[in-house]
């Protein structure tokens, strides 16, 4: 939790857009955080709790690894 | 990008820190020149009347946020902030209680003392504030 190292990304962007267009702020109400955190997360400027993490996977019904990557 | 619940608050305390004791400072700091150097009554009640002012404006201005803007919730990564903030304010506040402690030793009176210390305090919120505001933007 924290700053974002320099190997962590996230398709977040993408899978929103595959959901719907889903906005930034129905994710944020979603999974609990405000829409500048998602707005952060989906940057690369702040990794999220695992809570969230998870929180995230688990609205777009997908594996933790399909929503963030570690290279 | 619009500014969060929490950002809003933040440069409500900002500008209403800077104001308030900016006026104080402003007024105070060229009377004890003439007046000596301890702390007069009417100074006591400068300092009173900028605390009551302080809390007015921030009071009535998170009500008027809070009505604009019902997010008001909090996560994890305001706290993140929030803690970083406070960090960087306690290293501010220490330093500025070591100077308050030297003044006090130096200058005689005690106007220069707590002009100090409360100088040092409001510097810490100022350096607090400023944090948040600068960790909001650029991640944390």
């Amino acid at each position: 939790m924290g700053k974002a190292g320099g190997g962590l990304t996230n398709d977040i962007r993408t899978l929103r857009a595959h959901h719907g267009e889903m906005t930034q702020q129905q994710l944020a109400d979603l999974i609990g955080v405000t829409r500048q955190t998602v707005n952060a997360i989906e940057g690369n400027k702040y990794s999220p709790s695992l809570e969230v993490a998870f929180r995230i996977a688990r609205v777009f019904k997908v594996p933790m690894e399909q929503v963030f990557q570690y290279d | 990008m619009g500014l969060s619940f929490h950002e809003k608050s933040l440069w409500l305390m900002l500008v209403s820190l800077l104001a308030v004791f900016g006026f104080y400072f402003a007024v105070a700091l060229p009377s004890a020149q003439v007046m000596g150097a301890n702390v007069l009554p009417n100074q006591v009640g400068l300092f009173a009347a900028a605390i009551v002012v302080l809390v007015v404006m921030q009071v009535v201005g998170h009500v008027v946020i809070a009505l604009v803007d019902r997010r008001t919730a909090t996560d994890e990564r305001d706290r993140l902030i929030e803690l970083k903030g406070t960090r960087n304010a306690s290293y501010v506040l220490a330093s500025g209680v070591f100077f308050a402690l030297c003044t006090a030793l130096l200058v005689p009176g005690n106007f220069a003392f707590t002009h100090v210390l409360l100088g040092s305090w409001v510097a810490a919120q100022l350096v607090e504030i400023a944090s948040q505001l600068y960790l909001q933007r650029r991640g944390a």
